[in-house]
């Protein structure tokens, strides 16, 4: 008859919710030692509970499930991998034909053809303005005895 | 979720819960997160805000379900909503603090439908420890009552949650 009344308190209640104080939370664990059906009775009250939530349920945005999901996959240290998981694929890439897929060797291919071509183009200019200086010189050395040979006669 | 686990009984997800099993976390987040988003709205009424509740609740509980057993709760929901609404309440307070106006109005859930029903006196005491989590002495002092009264006062609301819930899903 007492463990009715202290049922119908519902001081089971009040801790399932949460509400009750420390005092009353160790009362009702040292009830449940003495008194084993009272686990029955909270599990009733708890499974109530339960299915009153469940009926109204609000399901909460995909990003939330991304969210704590990659939580889990950090805490695995990025081992975690789901075999039976069924990944779908979507290639977004276009399809008017205008664009084609290389393998990223040929990224570096691409920036040393034109380093090298930079070089060579360098090299090209270089070359060309030293042939230029040194066919200056020799035309320069071939009119120097000219004028030495058309200016001594006179002189003699 | 995989399929395989979808049918398992609370008992088995709360093993593998705590040898730290992926898929049972899923599982998890799967079967509660509903139910317990529908709560957490009708703490927090500002939606960032819930969501990050969300995400603090599971990543507490996939780190302290060994302490379930000695909890004192009979059921994985139970006890998964405790604390979902402690972790909510911590939430909710800097913004709402006192004033209860906001959060009651935004959510329609089971806890609001049995608050509305209840006598003048019990509301502000029940929305004041339910939703504001407030202790009875907190609580004493801001309506200026005695403890012992605010303590009958919870105790008849409690008394009447017990029935609702009876009445509705025994």
């Amino acid at each position: 008859m007492e463990l009715k009344f202290y049922i119908e308190s519902g001081i089971i209640e009040s801790f399932v919710l949460g509400l009750a104080s420390e005092a009353e939370v160790e009362e009702l664990q040292h009830m449940r030692r003495l008194y084993p059906e009272l686990d029955t009775e909270v599990e009733f009250v708890e499974r109530r509970l339960e299915r009153a939530a469940f009926d109204e349920p609000a399901m909460p945005p995909m990003e939330i499930r991304d969210r704590v999901l990659q939580k889990i996959r950090w805490e695995q240290g990025h081992a975690y991998s789901d075999p039976s998981s069924n990944y779908t694929f979507i290639n977004i890439q276009p399809k008017d034909g205008s664009h084609i897929t290389v393998h990223r060797w040929w990224k570096i291919f691409f920036i040393i053809f034109f380093i090298m071509s930079k070089v060579f183009l360098f090299l090209a200019i270089f070359y060309y303005l030293k042939y230029r200086m040194s066919q200056e010189q020799h035309s320069f050395n071939l009119h120097q005895p000219v004028k030495q040979e058309q200016t001594s006669p006179s002189q003699v | 979720m995989r399929r395989d686990l979808a049918h398992i009984s609370e008992q088995v997800l709360i093993e593998r819960l705590v040898i730290g099993d992926p898929a049972a976390k899923e599982l998890l987040y799967d079967r509660y997160a509903g139910a317990l988003y529908a709560v957490v709205l009708q703490l927090v009424p500002v939606k960032e805000r819930a969501d990050d509740v969300m995400v603090r609740v599971f990543t507490w509980v996939f780190q302290h379900i060994g302490t379930f057993h000695t909890s004192g709760y009979r059921t994985l929901f139970a006890w998964l909503m405790r604390k979902t609404r402690e972790l909510a309440i911590r939430e909710a307070l800097p913004e709402t603090a006192l004033t209860g106006s906001a959060l009651m109005k935004l959510e329609e859930g089971v806890l609001q439908r049995f608050y509305l029903m209840l006598p003048a006196d019990q509301q502000q005491v029940f929305r004041l420890s339910y939703f504001k989590g407030l202790s009875i002495t907190t609580i004493a002092r801001l309506l200026a009552l005695p403890e012992e009264q605010v303590n009958d006062i919870l105790g008849d609301a409690m008394k009447s949650f017990r029935q609702f819930l009876k009445d509705t899903w025994n």
